[in-house]
């Protein structure tokens, strides 16, 4: 073989693997959230009496009514085709209330009545893609305020931490100090205990200064466990940034505070969007402390958890939850990605 | 303008790790000043004092009679090229050069007419709305530069902004510098670790070494009457010939050679009789000449042709000396060549201090 049609070869299939594991890597981290969003969209039936479940939900749904000595049987199209009885009976309206949860679509009672009269019919009705969303907040009590009252944790906890870390770090890139290691190494020091087992003290001393079962208290003791991590992930973004910059703008007129807003601030915009996420996802995410530290007022992640729990309620209702929950966290962590890549020259996240 | 002054000025780290001994220093109205040394004499510390962006441990700057030594730098009204250009990375060519104005609070069109005849003047206005990581080095230190006239300083202080150039760009942005300070007529004080730099931009050059001012003069005195050894050694290139000579009865005895001293020197050279001086020859004062007349007479070693002239070194004892001789005839190693010295450039250190001997 000739040398170039070699080396086309080996190029070719080193591009080759290359895509082999790049697709392989995807379909790993995709196929659980492939698996959770399509749940969150089955209906009782697809969820629950399919085997084996379905990978989807069906696009459309079929329906045939028949009569029979008792009154009417309606039955459902299963996926492989054939007909299976959902309810026997005469009363439209129960029959279609029966329906409407077991299928997800929008039969009316009228529309039943309608078919019956019309029996033997098959028809297919608009499947409502949004039903298990919408049950999961109605059988879910405190669902809407849990997911406001997780927002303002979030918010709160982003504050704080970048407002208090934000600045640590800057201390600690940029003036030598007593103790300046140590203390480094100490802000990380809280991140030792595992929430839970921290959890009990937490309890005591917010119940102590009132904060107990609030999402201020909450927001608190997220912060402080994130302030650590904001303060070294900061402290490396403003590492990179020459004090020459700072000096520049100071001897071009600019006060202390001046300088730090219009030249340290945007440049080490990269880092503190990458400390926002981290402790968005953390605060967004936390379970367990919220669990314990709040009764009545629990963040939207002890919903979903209780909901998951719940022997009652449905897994194809608990993965609706999830995808809620999901939700912010992907948004949030796409609407900063821009500031999270290194937008100018020489500064890196 | 108003002078720039320092007065004893020091400053120092921790217990006893002086950065700067007292020095005074005066910047005329109007002077292009440049603080010369290697790295770590201090020169920096200087222009980093005046600045404010140091504070110095004893001492006051005035310009004319306002003293700043407590000002922030804000307020100093002095402006500063740096060695790393420091421009704005998030900032446009424009809002680099505007954004020192708009803290002046100066009107919208008046900043509007600042920037643009700035930028022209080096050359840059048709890179304005460019962000400094679309330029090259040149153009972002003439972003540096266009900054920090636009804001017409009383003082104008440059830190080493040469030294992050190619050579050649170099030596362009020297001449510019010259000219523009020609036109401006800002007091400057320049640092640059770079002799040749110093020579051709300075009106008055101030020689600094470990934290010491050892001489403060003319590109012209500096480098034919040298206060010091050090001095001596570091202006100058190819560097000047060093020679360890005792003066004999008027004469400067060396083991390979002996020369006479020119009258001028006679009477000082009765004082230092018997004595050790080192003997400072810059390269173009050691001559290619006849054998009848030379001083000295050595093979070549090595040959540097270097277009309007050739550098010519050979071996004395352990040491390297370097003459220049003329382009033509072009001398080959091996060679001998017979040189002389012309005893009118001649300077003289004590060996043990390096102070100048004077004639």
């Amino acid at each position: 073989m000739k040398p170039e049609s070699l080396r086309m070869l080996r190029r070719l299939a080193r591009t080759t693997t290359l895509y082999i594991v790049v697709t392989g890597l995807a379909v790993i981290i995709l196929t659980p959230v492939f698996l959770l969003v399509s749940l969150s969209f089955m209906s009782d039936l697809e969820a629950y009496n399919e085997w084996p479940m379905p990978l989807m939900p069906a696009a459309g749904i079929a329906f045939r009514v028949e009569a029979t000595e008792a009154g009417y049987v309606l039955s459902v199209r299963k996926v492989d085709g054939s007909f299976q009885s959902l309810i026997e009976g005469t009363d439209a309206e129960a029959m279609a209330a029966f329906a409407r949860r077991k299928t997800n679509c929008g039969l009316t009672a009228g529309e039943l009545r309608q078919a019956m009269s019309e029996a033997p019919r098959e028809w297919s009705p608009q499947r409502e893609w949004l039903a298990n969303y919408r049950t999961f907040f109605q059988v879910s009590p405190g669902a809407y305020a849990a997911l406001w009252r997780s927002v303002y944790v979030a918010l709160v906890t982003i504050g704080l931490s970048l407002t208090i870390g934000g600045l640590a770090g800057y201390a600690f890139a940029r003036y030598r100090f007593v103790g300046r290691k140590g203390l480094k190494l100490g802000v990380l020091f809280v991140r030792m205990f595992p929430g839970v087992s921290i959890a009990i003290p937490m309890v005591i001393i917010l119940g102590s200064i009132g904060l107990y079962d609030r999402p201020l208290g909450l927001a608190l003791v997220y912060a402080v466990g994130q302030i650590g991590l904001t303060v070294w992930i900061t402290a490396s973004i403003f590492l990179g940034i020459p004090r020459e910059l700072e000096e520049a703008a100071h001897v071009f007129g600019a006060s202390a505070v001046g300088a730090f807003w219009h030249v340290t601030l945007p440049l080490a915009l990269p880092g503190l969007a990458a400390s926002a996420m981290y402790a968005f996802i953390a605060s967004w995410n936390e379970t367990i402390q919220a669990l314990v530290l709040t009764q009545f007022n629990p963040t939207f992640p002890v919903v979903v958890y209780q909901a998951l729990l719940d022997s009652r309620s449905m897994v194809h209702l608990a993965a609706a939850g999830s995808v809620v929950m999901a939700l912010p966290a992907v948004i949030f962590t796409f609407l900063i990605r821009r500031y999270m890549v290194s937008m100018w020259g020489g500064v890196n996240v | 303008m108003p002078d720039l002054n320092l007065r004893n000025i020091s400053k120092r780290y921790g217990r006893d790790s002086w950065a700067l001994h007292p020095i005074d220093l005066t910047a005329r109205d109007g002077e292009f000043l440049v603080l010369l040394g290697p790295s770590g004499c201090g020169k920096s510390t200087t222009i980093r004092i005046i600045a404010g962006l140091v504070e110095p441990t004893s001492g006051t700057v005035h310009v004319g009679d306002r003293e700043i030594t407590d000002l922030p730098p804000r307020k100093r009204r002095l402006s500063m090229v740096f060695q790393n250009y420091a421009v704005w990375p998030h900032m446009t060519v424009y809002d680099n050069v505007a954004f020192p104005l708009r803290l002046q609070k100066r009107p919208k069109t008046e900043i509007d007419r600042m920037v643009r005849e700035m930028t022209e003047l080096v050359a840059i206005e048709h890179l304005l709305t460019r962000r400094p990581d679309q330029l090259s080095g040149g153009q972002r230190q003439r972003v540096a530069l266009a900054r920090a006239l636009a804001v017409e300083p009383e003082v104008f202080l440059m830190d080493e902004p040469l030294s992050n150039l190619d050579a050649k760009l170099r030596g362009q942005m020297r001449t510019e510098l010259r000219a523009i300070h020609q036109r401006t007529g800002a007091t400057t004080v320049f640092v640059t670790h770079d002799q040749a730099e110093a020579m051709s931009l300075a009106d008055r050059i101030v020689v600094m070494h470990e934290g010491r001012i050892i001489q403060v003069g003319t590109p012209e005195e500096i480098y034919s009457r040298s206060a010091s050894r050090f001095v001596a050694a570091f202006i100058g290139s190819p560097p000047a010939n060093f020679f360890v000579v005792q003066v004999r009865g008027g004469k400067l005895v060396h083991n390979a050679f002996t020369v006479e001293l020119p009258a001028s020197w006679q009477s000082a050279a009765a004082g230092q009789e018997g004595r050790e001086l080192e003997l400072a020859v810059r390269p173009e004062d050691l001559l290619p000449t006849h054998e009848s007349d030379a001083h000295l007479s050595r093979a070549i070693s090595v040959v540097e042709p270097q277009g309007s002239h050739q550098i010519v070194a050979f071996m004395l004892g352990k040491e390297m000396v370097k003459a220049i001789a003329p382009a033509s005839p072009r001398l080959a190693p091996g060679a001998v060549v017979h040189l002389r010295f012309r005893l009118e450039h001649l300077m003289l250190f004590d060996s043990r201090t390096g102070e100048r001997v004077e004639p």
